[in-house]
């Protein structure tokens, strides 16, 4: 770890700053088993309480940016300072958006009625959040603790996510040939397993973050991009 | 090609190699190499006491003044041993030129603290050249509009920031080469502050610059190069952009965030 600042005030602030990218982090991951629980269970209080709860994230997001961005003001950062403020409101953002994701999973449960489509494709669902809120928790300590290793860990996961969307994809298409009335809901869980999916590539930016924080350099390897769904054909016949 | 490759066939302007100065038994630098780009501003930065203004002031032979001063290795300017028998000090020093920490104008006016230099090196032919050396300079140095229509008051009558564009424009007079600045805007306020980091990047289209300052924003926004003293060595040498995002020695990232080293 970096030595202290003879301002001593600067190290405080940088560690509250620290604090609630933590607690955002948990939140959101939160945000996430709830969204889960409540699409396996049809659960519409739980769903409403996670849409309500990621009003709270993103006044969380606001807050950081606020915060990060009077640093740079008030402090004139530089080196891994900067780099390091800058990042967590980048940081910030992400989680922002990968609990926008969480909440639109939440907003489908009311609308998918179908139970067969939604037994079989609700535990790859299941497998998927496993995986992002490993990711997120994950990324979340790295960031703490600046742990590299753990930083690359958690980006070359994201393609675990992507398989398993792929795999599902497959799926979920061949239950909508079979009967046209699994249309609406494997849609809706296909637009679920999508967000999630998208959920993955922002963690992934989030460990290539705490790479840069720590190396002062971008994250050099080739990017592990697994989703050929967008490659996907079906014969109709 | 890119551009290191083109810096790198750029010849330096100042070469210092292997530099030692002692001050009786104090050995205040050690083994310094450093080259200085032409028509660029290097900073030179670090804790007090690290060497910085001493090195500065090896460059037009300042140190000379100090009895218990010594040097070893070597400087050039252009290539040509600055520290060799041959070499004039006072012509040094009219192609090196300082711009110190505290304004210095001569109590004469400010027509003659721009005209000083000029004449004793007999750099006008006559009068009508005088003034133009005079009046070009003071342009240069930004201080003409501020000045024009009382060049017969006295220097010292000046504000602190205009003061020191003062002792500028008497430098630029003598057509230096490099242009040496201990500190130059530590005592000023930060518009005039800001005044001078702009004149300082004008100045450089022109001339080699050297600039030692305590702010690191100022080194920050002001110079090309940056050069970290320690202890008198130099740590750390590159890019200013590099140095203030992601340097690479674990002791400047420490002083130019402000944290125990």
């Amino acid at each position: 770890m970096p030595h202290n600042h003879i301002l001593s005030s600067f190290d405080d602030e940088l560690n509250d700053l620290r604090a609630r990218i933590v607690k955002m982090g948990n939140l959101v991951e939160k945000q996430y088993q709830n969204a889960l629980r409540a699409l396996e269970h049809k659960d519409k209080i739980l769903a409403e309480k996670v849409r309500k709860a990621d009003r709270i994230i993103d006044v969380m997001d606001a807050e950081i940016e606020k915060q990060a961005i009077q640093m740079i003001a008030l402090r004139s950062p530089v080196a891994d300072d900067l780099r390091d403020i800058v990042s967590t409101i980048k940081i910030s953002a992400g989680l922002e958006r990968i609990g926008d994701y969480a909440k639109n999973l939440a907003k489908r449960v009311s609308v998918i009625r179908h139970e067969e489509a939604i037994s079989v494709s609700s535990a790859q669902i299941g497998q998927m959040v496993t995986e992002i809120s490993g990711m997120i928790s994950d990324v979340i300590d790295a960031y703490i603790t600046r742990d590299i290793d753990k930083a690359i860990d958690v980006w070359q996961r994201d393609k675990n996510v992507d398989s398993i969307y792929n795999s599902l994809f497959r799926e979920l298409l061949t239950y909508m040939m079979e009967n046209p009335q699994y249309i609406t809901p494997a849609t809706h869980l296909l637009f679920i397993a999508k967000n999630i999916e998208r959920a993955g590539d922002h963690a992934t930016n989030i460990a290539e973050l705490v790479y840069y924080i720590n190396e002062g350099e971008l994250l050099a390897l080739k990017r592990p991009k697994d989703d050929s769904s967008n490659y996907a054909e079906i014969d109709a016949n | 090609m890119d551009k290191t490759t083109v810096q790198e066939l750029i010849q330096p302007t100042i070469k210092a190699r292997n530099v030692d100065v002692y001050y009786g038994e104090t050995h205040a630098l050690m083994g310094i190499d450093l080259d200085i780009a032409p028509k660029t501003v290097t900073a030179l930065i670090g804790p007090s006491g690290c060497g910085k203004s001493t090195f500065l002031r090896c460059i037009n032979r300042m140190n000379d003044t100090i009895p218990s001063c010594r040097m070893t290795g070597k400087i050039t300017l252009d290539g040509e041993d600055i520290y060799s028998k041959n070499i004039d000090v006072v012509q040094l020093r009219a192609k090196v030129g300082m711009v110190f920490q505290k304004a210095n104008p001569f109590p004469k006016s400010i027509y003659d603290n721009v005209a000083y230099g000029p004449r004793i090196h007999g750099l006008a032919a006559d009068d009508k050249d005088l003034d133009e050396i005079v009046f070009s300079s003071l342009q240069r140095s930004g201080l003409w509009n501020e000045v024009k229509d009382r060049l017969d008051k006295s220097g010292t009558a000046l504000s602190g920031g205009q003061q020191q564009r003062l002792c500028i424009a008497r430098t630029i007079a003598v057509n230096p080469e490099v242009i040496l600045m201990d500190e130059p805007c530590s005592a000023l306020d930060p518009i005039a502050t800001a005044i001078i980091e702009e004149l300082i990047a004008d100045l450089k289209e022109r001339f080699t610059i050297v600039i030692v300052t305590h702010s690191m924003q100022q080194a920050a926004r002001l110079s090309q190069k940056t050069a970290f003293f320690h202890l008198g060595k130099i740590l750390e040498f590159g890019d200013t952009s590099e140095i203030f995002t992601n340097p690479r020695v674990e002791k400047t990232k420490d002083y130019i965030t402000g944290r125990y080293g």
